[in-house]
This record gives structure tokens, sequence and C-alpha cells, in this order.
């Protein structure tokens, strides 16, 4: 019971944690435009998107990355009844894995490097550069807190009527730019298998490059219904849009209005992430994959790829789908109401990463759940299953738009899905011949 | 194969993924919660841990090192030469043990105490642990009761192969044993002092006409007292 009070606490200070972290970021963004309009003479915007660059990618985006390393020893030996790393011990205590971390990093910078004689040496040096760099960048129009005016972050500040987000860039392209960047990733895999002169990572980049175009398509078309339905590009104003309440008290969430959009999008991005069951360009069992001929931190990059990738998906999720910095367990209208702008956007940012995390938590628990694909199952999955229904769901969300510009058809018809799921899931399946746990007591198991 | 596994075709809802995957994602998030939640049932007696109850985690983790799974009944250890009473071995150097050996693993050179002209003693008992198949024809043939494999013991790892070539100092442990039919005891020994002769006497048994006799086992120190104690447990009502 001791380890229950434990994590509580543990779970409690965490989420602490993470509204001083978003408290933090404000802070940052704010004295940083302060300085630079004061100072420098610059744009204030110029600052706020330094300290963004900062705080979200560097801090925010590389430490939940690596964190997930970890996370994906300890949560998957949960997941299978282990206990996961715990071998290297602080003052006594594993610390839950987390000094794996720099064990890690200590390997992959001090390992031998090795490389093939025949490779094409500067796109085998670029790949893996060109694998991380996409992903890296997508997390630029993520928006992490909601825009508040820089006078409720800097006292004195009155006479500066710009206002701050915790949200690099904000194009108006919006959602294309994801498409855009997204797709450029498969010029690292591609580039990696064939560069390395070497037949199984060649297999391994022609694997990826085949999925990775083929999950393009859906991932497009899934959230053309969120775009018909919000009536805009940009992420920012898509998760403002998902506070209004449409049901009653219900906000409209992207999960609402749109949750077979959801489901192809979570599907055709974790196909991007090309991890289980989507491994195909890996595929330790058959083929070593792309990155066979790299070694040190060069795989390492390549790995970490995944991992940003986890985290930029999550995200990406959490903005369109899940309401972005909305906390939905609360009203926020009425939470607007009870604490100051600054706080109020502090806790937005903790309720922005609480989602994201559990979206990764979901990402991995998927990955321990389901073995590999075959590779005419991932593109019957694909372009059979995925394309269609999206292609239905944009039509079904176009024509709801039509009759009801208020959403709410929409949104009912988004309910019944989630029923219809829900009933479908809970429904007793076939029952098995025999009883299977009697015949494991029978063998001895 | 145990049991007939059924090889049908997917249903519908099967063949939909979706329903099927979010079944298993909340199988995993059970044992996710409960073991994050819940501490693992550290009892030091691992086959009384609980697990699978609500309040302990599922975990089956075995932390080797710092935690060990008793062996089995009919476990053969490492060997021991027994001493008597008063440290010397009770081997006499008879040889059946070297003869029987299928793998050839023992080497043995007699030599007699000079001052007791009857008795043997093995100058040089040497076991080859790498050759030894741990087979116990040893035990069953030595006529003294003088080899045992009951330390329960690994071989232990080494980084020279002469260091598992043991010899008769680095085997010659363990409880001593003495029987009231023992050579020494009935007739006497020169080398023996009579007042430690006399204590031997008194607390020598018979000489055992099983070896599932009590008294051929060292308590605390055999495996098959283990294995009763883990007998007894399991029948014990829960």
């Amino acid at each position: 019971m001791s380890r229950l009070v434990g994590m509580i606490v543990v779970l409690a200070a965490l989420l602490a944690g993470l509204v001083a972290l978003g408290a933090g970021f404000y802070l940052a963004a704010g004295g940083l435009e302060v300085v630079f309009q004061r100072f420098l003479g610059a744009p204030p915007s110029f600052g706020a998107a330094v300290a963004n660059v900062v705080t979200l990618m560097l801090v925010l985006l590389m430490l939940l990355a690596s964190l997930t390393t970890v996370a994906e020893r300890k949560w998957s030996a949960m997941m299978q009844n282990r206990i996961g790393a715990n071998r290297i011990r602080v003052f006594g205590s594993a610390l839950g894995g987390i000094p794996f971390l720099a064990a890690d990093a200590l390997k992959m910078l001090t390992k031998e490097r090795t490389e093939p004689s025949g490779r094409t040496r500067i796109l085998f040096e670029l790949a893996p550069a060109l694998a991380f760099a996409p992903v890296f960048a997508l997390f630029a129009i993520v928006p992490v807190g909601p825009g508040i005016p820089l006078r409720t972050i800097v006292e004195g500040a009155a006479g500066l009527s710009t206002s701050v987000a915790l949200q690099v860039a904000q194009p108006d392209v919006g959602l294309l730019y994801v498409f855009a960047i997204a797709s450029l990733q498969v010029y690292g895999t591609a580039l990696a298998g064939w560069a390395s002169n070497n037949k199984l990572a060649l297999l391994g980049g022609v694997r990826a490059s085949s999925q990775m175009i083929s999950y393009e398509v859906s991932l497009g078309l899934s959230l053309v219904g969120t775009m018909i339905a919000y009536r805009t590009l940009r992420l920012e104003e898509m998760v403002a849009a998902q506070g209004a309440p449409v049901l009653g008290p219900i906000p409209a969430l992207g999960l609402l209005l749109q949750p077979l959009g959801f489901l192809i999008f979570f599907a055709s991005a974790f196909a991007e992430t090309k991890r289980a069951p989507f491994d195909l360009p890996e595929g330790e069992s058959e083929i070593v994959g792309y990155f066979l001929e790299y070694s040190g931190m060069k795989f390492g990059l390549m790995f970490l790829a995944e991992f940003v990738e986890i985290v930029v998906l999550s995200a990406i999720v959490t903005a369109v789908f899940l309401g972005g910095w909305h906390p939905i367990v609360v009203n926020t209208e009425w939470l607007r109401r009870q604490v100051s702008p600054f706080w109020f956007a502090s806790i937005g940012v903790a309720a922005f990463l609480v989602k994201t995390i559990v979206l990764m938590w979901l990402q991995l628990t998927i990955r321990w759940l389901l073995p590999r694909f075959r590779f005419d199952q991932i593109q019957k999955l694909c372009w059979k299953i995925l394309l269609p229904a999206a292609l239905a769901n944009v039509f079904v969300t176009a024509a709801a738009m039509l009759i009801d510009p208020s959403m709410r058809l929409l949104a009912w018809i988004g309910a019944a899905t989630i029923v219809l799921i829900s009933v479908i899931t809970a429904a007793a399946g076939r029952a098995p011949s025999g009883e299977p746990g009697a015949a494991h007591a029978v063998a001895g198991h | 194969m145990p049991y007939q596994l059924p090889n049908r075709p997917a249903d519908l809802r099967e063949s939909m993924y979706f329903p099927e995957i979010i079944r298993g994602i909340g199988a995993l998030t059970k044992h996710f919660l409960r073991n994050l939640f819940f501490s693992r049932d550290r009892n030091p007696d691992i086959l009384e841990r609980r697990r699978g109850e609500f309040g302990v985690a599922d975990n089956v983790t075995l932390q080797y090192p710092e935690e060990r799974q008793p062996y089995p009944p009919g476990y053969r250890g490492l060997h021991r030469l027994v001493p008597r009473e008063d440290g010397k071995p009770r081997c006499v150097a008879c040889y059946m043990c070297a003869t029987i050996c299928p793998a050839q693993c023992i080497y043995i050179e007699a030599g007699e105490y000079a001052d007791d002209p009857i008795e043997k003693y093995p100058v040089k008992f040497v076991i080859d642990e790498l050759r030894c198949i741990v087979c116990g024809f040893c035990v069953e043939a030595c006529p003294k009761d003088a080899i045992r494999m009951d330390t329960g013991e690994h071989a232990p790892p080494s980084y020279q192969r002469a260091a598992q070539v043991w010899d008769e100092k680095r085997l010659l442990r363990g409880p001593s044993v003495s029987y009231q039919y023992d050579p020494w005891l009935r007739r006497g020994s020169p080398s023996i002092p009579p007042a430690k002769l006399e204590e031997m006497r008194a607390r020598a048994k018979p000489f055992p006409s099983a070896g599932t006799d009590e008294y051929a086992q060292t308590p605390g120190f055999s495996v098959r007292v283990l294995a009763q104690e883990a007998k007894e447990r399991a029948e014990r009502p829960r």
C-alpha cells in the first residue's frame, strides 16, 4: 500500500511540476519578448519565437523523447508483469530506470564507429539527419499553450499589446505543413537503406518508402474531416474551437466530432512512426532494417527520431482531437474566471502535456500489444480499409456540415459512432472451443 | 500438443481490428495499473508469494542473485567429502567411486596413517568438476557414506579451468557424520585421542538401512530437508 500512496504523491508532484513547467515556459517567452523589444529593438514576436524554440523544441520535445526510451522499458515491463531496467542504482534507488538514460547516451556516444566500405559517403552521413530533422521540425506548429496578453506575464509591460503563445510558428497553412514535412521523413529512411550498400538495408528502405507513401494518403484524408468541421487549417484555431460546447455542456472535441477520423489518423500516423505493429522497415527478425549499417550515435539519431515522432504524433493528436490545452475535466470558461490568465495558461500547458503523455503511453501499449503485420496486410489495411473509411468520413462530415453548420448534427453522428464502437467492443465474441485456461492447467502451466 | 487450438477464420468483429485492439489495450492496461500502483510481494519464501490479487502487483520476476528459488527434491549439488568428527575424511580410499565414475573424473591416491596399520586414507582425492556429469553414481557406490552430493550448490564460475579441479582440501567440508560400526570407533585408532574417541562414540548413529533415513541426511544441509519443507508448505491449507 505504501507504493500506492507513493505513486499518488508522485503523480500529483508530476502534475504540479507540469504546471510549473508551463509557467516557466510562459515566463521565458514573455521575458524574451520584453528583452527583444526594449533592448534590441526587434519585433517582440522574435523573442517569443526564440524562447519557444529553446523551451518547447530543445527542452520539452527532447526531454519527452529521451524519457520515452526509458518509459518504453519500464512501461513494457509493467505490462508484461516484469520489473524492467533497475540495475543502475543511485543511492540505493533505481529511480524508475531514469539513470539508464545516461548509460544509453554514454554507450551511444562512445561506441566504435563502423562503416561499410561501399557506402555512398555523403548520403550515408546525411541520412540520419534527414530522418531526424523532419520529425523534429513538425513540433514547430504544435500549440502547447493558449495565447495570453504579455502584460499578464510581465508587470509594467502594459504598453506592449502583444500576446504570448507557446507555439513556435503559426503558419496559415497549419495542417498542410504537417503533411508536407511528415512526407519528407521518407528520404531519411530510403536514403539510409540505399546508401548503406547492403541488400537488407535496401530492402528495409524500400519497405519504409512503400509503407510511408501509402499511409500518407490516409493520413492526409483523415484530417480533412476536422478541417471541414472547424473551418480552419491552423492548429491553434482548431484548439480554440474545441472549447465551445456543442451538445449541452460537452465541448466540440475532435474525438466527438470525428471518432472515425481519429482512429484513421492514429493508425496512419502510427504507421508513419515505423514502430510495431508497423515495423516492417525495421523487421529485426527478418531484415535488420534500413539502419543496419549504422552504429553509435548515427544509429542513436535514427532511434531517437522514432521516439521524437511518438511525441510529435501524440502532440498533434492532442491538439486536433483531444482539445489541446483545454483541461476537459473542468469547464474552460469556469477555470478562466477562477484563476489569473497566467496560471490559467500554465494549467492549460499541463493539461496538454498530460494528454500527450497519455497518448504516448497508448502508443507504447499498442506497440507491445500487437505483433508485426505481414506486408500484404499492411497494404490491405491502408488501401482497402483506412482509405475508403477516410473518404467516407470526408463525405459524411461535409454533408453533415452542409445540413447543420452548427456542428450539432456532426456531434450526434460522432456520438453514435462512439456508441457503436463501444457496443461492438463490449459485445461478447464467439466462445472459444474448450477452455484454454483448463487446458493450460492440465498441461501443467 | 496438450490441447487443440481452434483454427477458424476471423469473424466480422475480429476482422474490423479496432474492437479487438481496444480489448487488448484494456487487458494490458489492467496489468500496467496493477504493477504501477501495487508493490510486488517481497516474501523471502518465494513459494508463498501472493500475486494476481487486488492490492498486490502481478509481477513474477525473481531478482536472482538476491532472491533464490529452493531446489526441487532430487536436486544433486556439487560433491563433498564427508568428514569424521575429528575432521579427517571418512573416505578409506577404496577406489569404488573412481571405478564406477562414467566420466572418469575422480582421481584418488591412497595412503596409510603411519601410526595405524589398518586404516587407509586418500592422500589425494581430486574431482574434475568440468568432467563430472553429476550422475551420482559415486554417492551410490561409496560403502562408507564418505562422498555425498547434498551441498545444493551449482558449479561456481571461475576464470581458469584449473580452478574447477577440486582437491581433497576443497572437497572436505560440511557437517561431520559417525556411525556406530565405523572401525575407528569400534577398535579405536591411535591417531584419535581417547577423550575424543569417547565423544565420537557417544554421538555415532546406527548405519542407515536406506538412503532416506532421517539421519542419513544432514539436517539443515540437505536438499531433501528443503524438499520436505516445500512439500509440507504445499499441503498446508492456505
